[in-house]
C-alpha cells in the first residue's frame, strides 16, 4: 500500500474512531447525569442555587455508594441563560457525550425549547426548573414536572390583600415563559375576585430603566402591585418604586427577593416585600434538616427553593433507577408516570401528561432583613407586615 | 405636574446616557475607533465599584475619581499595545479596530464574569427621595445624572477652551492638518482613548448606582452608546449630549405611557426612523 492511502486511512481511523467505539459504559462505570445551567446571564443567580442543590443529591448519594452500585458524575455546561445554546448543548449531552442520563435546565423558557429534544431522543427527564404548565403536554411526554406551577406563584395574595380592604391591583410581566403565565394567572385572579387592574405592563431584559414604569403605576395609585420577576428586574422595580417615591401597600415579586443578594442589592428596601418558594427551612419534610446542614456545609451559604428544587430532582430520578433497577429510559418514564417520591419539596407525583398535581407555592416575606414564611397558617414563621414600607 | 415628572425623570436618566455616549464618541472622532469593548469598560468599573464599596463600606463617589484615573491608565497601556499599530494599514485600519475591540470586549466580559461572577449587582445607596414643587426626584438618580452630565460638560469645554483640547479636536477633524500644525496626532490618540474608557469607567460608577449591571450587560450599553451618538450625529459633542437627553425623556415618556417593551425598542426605532431620514448624519463629522 502507498503512503498516501495509508495515511488517509490513517486518518480516516483517527476520525471515525470516536464514532464507532464503545462507550465506555461497563458494570463499574459512573452514571453520567447530564445537564446544563445558567453560569452566566440573567438566570444566574437562580439557576446557580439549583445546579448547587443537584451537586449536593449526587455527593450524598455517592457517599451511599451511588446507585445501582455505581457511583454518580454530573456533565454539566453553561448553557448561558440562552435557550439556543441549551438545545445545542442537550444534543451534545445525549449524542456526543452519551449521558446515561439528563436533568432539565433551569427556567420555563429554557425547558421549553429544550423538551422537543428531550421527546426525540426520549430521554425520561425530570424538569426542576420549569414550572410552566404548557411544557406538559401530551406531545411532551418525556418531560415531567419537578416544580410547582407557574401559575400557582403568589397565588395566596390577592384573596388576602382583598381582607386587608385592598381593592386595586398593578401586575407586571417579564417577557419569558413562566412569568407570562403568572401574569396572566394573576391578572385573571384579579379579575375573577372582583379587584380592579389599574395597571399593567410586560418588558424584556435587559431593561435599561424602570423609572417610567414605576412613575406609571405611581399615577395609578395601585394597593397591590405585583411583579412576575426574574433576580434583575425584581431589583430594578423595587429601586424604581422608591425613587418614584411610591410604596403600594403590598409589593409582591416573584422569584429574586428570596435570594440572600437581593438584600445587598436594594438594602432596606426589601423589608416588606412579599415573594412565593416551593421550599422552606420549617418545611417537615423527611431529609429537610440534613439537605439544610448539607448545603451550608458544601457552599457556606443558605439554600433557597431553587437548591431544594435541584435536589428533589435527583431524589425522583434516584427514586426511579433504584425502583426499577435500570437506566432504561421506557422503564424510567413509566415508574415515573405511576408513581409518587417524598422530596424535599413534597410528593412529587404527575398527571398522564406530566404536570405535577402535588406540588405547591406558598408566600414568604422578608422582615427586619430576615425572610420569615407567612403561609401557610401551620408552617407560617410570622405574621404578614402590612403595609410595605418602601424606605 | 406629570409632564414635569416624566420631563425630570427623562433629564436625569439622559445625563446618565450623556457620559455613556461621550466617552465613546471621543474615541471614535480622534480615532477613527469604534470601540465595540465600550460597555465592558463600563460594566468592569461598575462591578469593581459594587464589589468595592461592599468591602469597605466606601461611598461610590469616593471610588468615582479612582476608577476614572485607573480607567485612563488601563486605556493609556492598551490603546499603544492594541490600536495604535493598526494606524499604519490606512483606510483599512477602522475595520481592523473593529475585530481588534471585539475581540477585546469578550476578553474583558470573560475577565469580569471570572473576578466578579455572573451575578447582577447594585449599590443601595442614598436610598431616599426629596420632592420640589410635586415632582419627586431620587438622590441617586439625581447623583447619577448630574454627575454624568457634569463630567461630560467638562470634557466639552475641556475640549473647547484649552489648548490640548483644541489640539484633540483638531486631530479628530483631519490628522493631516493636525500634523502640519505641529500636533502630536500619535500622542492625541493616546489620550482620547485613554480619556475615553476614563470616562466610560466613571460612567460605570454611576450608572451602578441606579440600574443593577452584570458582565453581560456589556453590550447593550455598547449598542445604547452606539444609537445616541448615531443620533446625536458622530463626532459631534453637543449633538451626541442633546440626543442622550432626548433619549432619556423619550424613554420616561413611551415607558410611562406605553409600557416597558415600548420603551426597551425605542431607541432602535428612532435609529431606523433617523437612518432613513438622514442618513449624513451618520458619516464622520468631517
Amino acid at each position: 500500500m502507498n503512503p498516501p492511502i495509508l495515511r488517509v486511512l490513517a486518518l480516516l481511523a483517527v476520525v471515525l474512531a470516536p464514532v464507532f467505539a464503545a462507550p465506555a459504559k461497563g458494570a463499574d462505570a459512573p452514571i453520567v447525569i447530564g445537564a446544563t445551567i445558567s453560569e452566566t446571564g440573567p438566570l444566574t443567580v437562580d439557576a446557580g442555587y439549583q445546579i448547587k442543590g443537584m451537586r449536593l443529591a449526587i455527593d450524598e448519594a455517592n457517599k451511599q455508594g451511588g446507585w445501582l452500585g455505581r457511583k454518580l458524575e454530573l456533565k454539566l455546561y453553561d448553557d448561558k441563560s440562552d435557550p439556543g445554546t441549551a438545545v445545542r448543548l442537550y444534543t451534545r449531552l445525549i449524542t456526543d457525550d452519551r449521558v446515561n442520563l439528563v436533568v432539565g435546565p433551569y427556567s420555563s423558557g429554557i425547558t421549553q425549547a429544550v423538551a422537543p429534544l428531550i421527546n426525540k431522543y426520549r430521554f425520561a427527564t425530570i424538569e426542576p426548573g420549569a414550572s410552566l404548565p404548557d411544557i406538559y403536554v401530551a406531545g411532551n411526554k418525556w418531560n415531567f414536572q419537578g416544580t410547582a406551577s407557574s401559575l400557582q406563584y403568589l397565588d395566596e395574595l390577592l384573596p388576602i390583600a382583598q381582607q386587608h380592604g385592598a381593592k386595586t391591583v398593578a401586575v407586571l410581566g417579564l417577557k419569558s415563559a413562566y412569568s407570562l403565565a403568572c401574569y396572566k394567572a394573576r391578572l385573571e385572579q384579579a379579575q375573577k375576585l372582583g379587584m380592579q387592574v389599574v395597571y399593567q405592563t410586560t418588558y424584556s431584559l435587559p431593561q435599561p430603566d424602570f423609572g417610567a414604569i414605576a412613575l406609571a403605576i405611581k399615577n395609578a395609585h395601585p394597593a397591590v402591585v405585583i411583579g412576575c420577576t426574574y433576580y434583575p428586574d425584581a431589583v430594578g422595580l423595587t429601586q424604581a418604586l422608591h425613587d418614584q417615591g411610591f410604596a403600594p401597600q403590598f409589593l409582591a415579586e416573584t422569584i429574586g427577593p428570596v435570594e440572600a443578594a437581593f438584600g445587598k442589592a436594594v438594602g432596606t428596601l426589601a423589608n416588606g416585600i412579599i415573594s412565593n418558594t416551593s421550599w422552606w427551612y420549617n418545611y417537615r419534610t423527611p431529609g429537610n434538616a440534613k439537605f439544610i446542614a448539607g448545603y451550608k456545609a458544601m457552599f457556606h451559604e443558605d439554600p433557597d427553593y431553587h437548591a431544594a428544587t435541584g435536589y428533589s430532582a435527583l431524589t425522583v430520578l434516584g427514586a426511579a433507577v433504584t425502583a426499577t433497577r435500570s437506566l432504561d429510559q421506557e422503564k424510567l418514564r413509566d415508574w415515573l408516570l405511576h408513581n409518587q417520591v417524598q422530596t424535599l419539596i413534597g410528593v412529587f407525583k404527575v398527571n398522564a401528561d406530566g404536570l405535577s398535581t402535588e406540588f405547591t407555592q406558598h408566600m414568604a416575606q422578608i422582615q427586619n432583613g430576615a425572610i420569615k414564611l407567612i403561609t401557610p397558617p401551620d408552617l407560617a414563621e410570622a405574621k404578614l407586615l402590612v403595609p410595605y414600607p418602601g424606605t | 405636574m406629570l409632564a414635569l415628572q416624566l420631563l425630570v425623570d427623562g433629564i436625569l436618566l439622559g445625563g446618565t446616557y450623556v457620559l455613556i455616549a461621550q466617552s465613546l464618541n471621543l474615541i471614535f472622532g480622534v480615532m477613527g475607533v469604534v470601540n465595540l469593548a465600550h460597555g465592558s469598560f463600563i460594566v468592569m468599573a461598575g462591578l469593581f465599584t459594587a464589589w468595592f464599596t461592599e468591602t469597605t463600606a466606601a461611598s461610590p463617589l469616593l471610588v468615582l475619581p479612582i476608577v476614572l484615573l485607573v480607567g485612563f491608565g488601563v486605556g493609556a497601556v492598551l490603546q499603544p499595545l492594541l490600536l495604535e499599530r493598526l494606524v499604519q494599514h490606512g483606510r483599512r485600519a477602522e475595520l481592523l479596530s473593529l475585530m481588534v475591540t471585539f475581540g477585546l470586549d469578550y476578553v474583558l466580559v470573560e475577565l469580569a464574569l471570572q473576578v466578579f461572577g455572573s451575578n447582577y449587582v447594585s449599590i443601595p445607596y442614598l436610598q431616599s427621595t426629596f420632592t420640589v414643587g410635586g415632582v419627586t426626584v431620587s438622590k441617586a438618580l439625581l447623583v447619577a445624572g448630574v454627575f454624568g452630565g457634569a463630567l461630560a460638560a467638562l470634557l466639552h469645554l475641556g475640549l473647547n477652551r484649552t489648548p490640548f483640547g483644541k489640539a484633540l479636536l483638531a486631530a479628530s477633524q483631519s490628522a493631516t492638518g493636525a500634523v502640519s500644525c505641529g500636533i502630536d496626532v500619535g500622542r492625541m490618540r493616546l489620550v482620547a482613548f485613554a480619556l475615553g474608557v476614563g470616562l466610560a469607567s466613571a460612567a460605570g460608577v454611576l450608572l451602578v448606582l441606579v440600574i443593577p449591571m452584570a458582565a453581560e450587560s456589556a453590550d447593550s450599553l455598547t449598542i445604547l452608546a452606539f444609537v445616541i451618538i448615531a443620533l446625536g450625529g458622530l463626532g459631534n459633542y453637543v449633538g451626541v449630549a442633546v440626543a442622550a437627553l432626548l433619549l432619556g425623556v423619550a424613554q420616561s415618556v413611551v415607558g410611562f405611557y406605553f409600557g416597558g417593551d415600548a420603551e426597551n425598542v425605542l431607541p432602535f426605532v428612532l435609529l431606523i426612523a433617523f437612518m432613513a431620514a438622514r442618513p449624513q448624519r451618520f458619516r464622520r463629522a468631517a
